[in-house]
């Protein structure tokens, strides 16, 4: 098993978290893209 | 360095997967640009005859070739090694194994000659009322239950295991494999059950008609979680291989690697319906109820890319990366293995946000049956998995046969060629999907096509030759890495990641199977009990084989 060290203890993923973010709102563009076209062609809301 | 010294007739055991796997990649991938190439008005089939018939023959063979067979044989290999070198111990029972094994030789053998013989152009998906030789069906029951045996195999050995060490926490990497497998022996008996009480009997003549509702039902119980049995072995590598490739990393969270895979377990298999939901006769309750658990998949999802970027972030930053980004500069992309699976895991991005639209009840409406589903499914299981199997395999087999990669800056550039390849593959048809575009038809003979469709169809044929080159130059370094002379100078390295904390410190209900497959069986009962009642209750049994090809 790895020790833990100090440089584990302050690690903060905090690109990780941009990436994520950015994920979430290219989720979000493209999911409403896509219901923008099924409104467009006469889906219900 | 010392590490677990896997035997040689383990290591040849594991290669004879691998070998089937890329003979299967190869006769697969000739097929999948010539449908590509139709699309874009080149049509080679027509030079291909009598060898291959039409379009859906081809279209056939690459269907079934490579999401099926390169798949299933690549995972079982993996698994395999996986769970030997995770619990540190061999086999319990080696000859299970090998059994398993040629069953699942014998089963492609079997299915494959229809399929040449273009009895069987029935696509991977194989819906009745396609009716095919009856030597299909039966070579795919084969290859399922020689994968049930492998798996029964690698769980003996882990029973033997756990007897030796009642408080160990399982080796996460044999751990991983283990739910994959149980995963794999529990969503195939959706497939097993069609195939035995319906399609058999019936290519055999044993009964006139089938109800293809019930066989469509039967079918998405195994298809959905198929995906998932696809994937995890991936992750499995994401999650505890690659940061140690891509620069000395840490597992960044060992706990919600572990309760990512149970929620994979559990969720996966009750959310078939979601394939059906124009099918006319599935009530829409539980469509809208699988569509719910099937956004339940999301969680896992995210936890798993959450921890295994910063477990790549920790890795970067290790090798001196800063800032927000700067770190990922900072992998080793002229590492074979790391810059497949890195691009692999970026189209995947956008693989996950193609199936959250497709798992919509509202907006699958636009998607459904047309060219979106290929473009989404390329990036999942042709470039997540596939391009993730490849990086596997660039350490893999030069591990399994002690010899040298050949040309590892080949390599690197296949990776970068398929990455190129299929995002100009995959966003035309994902685009053209969006216009409209149906899937499963050989566009360039279409009369209908409007004229902004044909740039992107042009597209599609331009990403299927530069996806073809990726797949020759894979299968040159395989070819000359399986026969180099040069051989290792100290036996590779398999790359395992530490966790940052010690597993041992983790909740022991992470290490506990019982609550977990209770749990995946409750809610497969609830989520599919009733809908499968009431359409065995009122089964029809009414309709003909038809060979349409």
């Amino acid at each position: 098993m790895a020790k833990k060290n100090k440089g584990d203890d302050e690690f903060h993923p905090t690109g990780t978290i941009a990436i994520l973010a950015i994920f979430v709102i290219t989720l979000i563009a493209i999911w409403t893209t896509i219901y923008m076209i099924l409104v467009g062609r006469g889906g219900t809301l | 360095m010392t590490q677990y010294q896997v035997s040689a007739v383990e290591k040849k055991f594991i290669g004879h997967h691998i070998l089937v796997a890329i003979l299967a990649l190869a006769v697969g991938s000739l097929f999948g640009p010539l449908q590509a190439f139709e699309h874009a008005g080149w049509d080679f089939y027509t030079y291909l005859k009598p060898l291959i018939k039409s379009y859906y023959q081809g279209l056939t063979v690459h269907g079934v070739l490579n999401a099926l067979v390169w798949t299933t044989f690549f995972i079982m290999g993996f698994l395999t090694f996986n769970v030997i070198f995770g619990l540190k111990r061999p086999l319990k029972n080696l000859t299970l194994n090998r059994v398993g094994f040629w069953l699942m030789v014998v089963g492609v053998v079997t299915a494959a000659i229809p399929i040449l013989a273009n009895q069987a152009t029935v696509l991977f998906t194989f819906y009745p009322p396609l009716k095919a030789n009856w030597a299909f069906y039966a070579g795919l029951t084969l290859v399922v239950v020689g994968s049930w045996v492998e798996g029964w195999g690698l769980f003996l050995t882990y029973r033997d295991w756990r007897k030796e060490n009642p408080n160990e926490r399982t080796p996460f990497v044999a751990f991983g494999s283990l739910v994959t497998l149980l995963l794999w022996q529990i969503c195939t008996l959706g497939i097993a059950v069609e195939i035995l009480t319906m399609l058999l009997p019936w290519s055999l003549g044993l009964i006139d008609n089938v109800d293809p509702q019930l066989a469509r039902t039967y079918f998405w119980f195994t298809g959905h979680p198929l995906v998932y049995f696809w994937l995890l072995p991936a992750y499995i590598s994401w999650y505890a291989m690659l940061p140690k490739q891509a620069g000395d990393g840490k597992m960044f969270s060992d706990s919600l690697a572990r309760l990512s895979f149970w929620l994979f377990l559990v969720l996966s298999t009750p959310i078939g319906i979601h394939h059906q939901y124009v099918d006319p006769g599935v009530p829409p309750a539980w469509k809208f109820l699988h569509s719910v658990f099937t956004f339940g998949v999301f969680f896992p999802s995210m936890m798993t890319a959450f921890t295994v970027i910063a477990s790549l972030e920790h890795a970067g930053r290790k090798q001196g990366g800063s800032g927000m980004f700067a770190w990922i500069g900072k992998l080793k992309w002229n590492d074979p293995a790391v810059a497949s699976q890195l691009l692999a895991g970026i189209l995947f991005f956008f693989g996950g946000i193609g199936g959250l639209a497709n798992a919509s009840y509202n907006v699958n409406l636009v998607l459904h049956n047309t060219a979106f589903i290929p473009g989404h499914f390329h990036l999942t299981v042709a470039t997540a998995v596939t391009l993730s199997f490849i990086g596997i395999s660039y350490w893999l087999v030069p591990y399994l046969t002690g010899r040298k990669l050949w040309q590892p800056k080949w390599a690197v550039a296949q990776a970068w060629i398929w990455f190129v390849g299929m995002i100009i593959f995959s966003n035309s048809m994902h685009v053209l999907g969006l216009l409209g575009a149906p899937r499963r038809v050989p566009l360039g003979l279409a009369p209908y096509v409007p004229a902004e469709w044909n740039s992107r169809l042009f597209q599609v044929g331009l990403g299927g030759a530069i996806l073809f080159l990726s797949g020759a130059i894979y299968l040159v370094v395989m070819y000359k890495t399986a026969t180099n002379k040069e051989r290792v100078e100290t036996e590779v390295e398999v790359p395992i990641a530490q966790p940052m904390q010690d597993p041992a410190n983790g909740p022991v209900w992470l290490d506990r199977w019982a609550p977990w497959i209770y749990g995946a069986l409750a809610l497969i009962v609830l989520m599919y009990g009733p809908v499968l009642f009431e359409m065995i209750k009122n089964i029809a049994l009414t309709s003909p084989g038809f060979r349409v090809w």
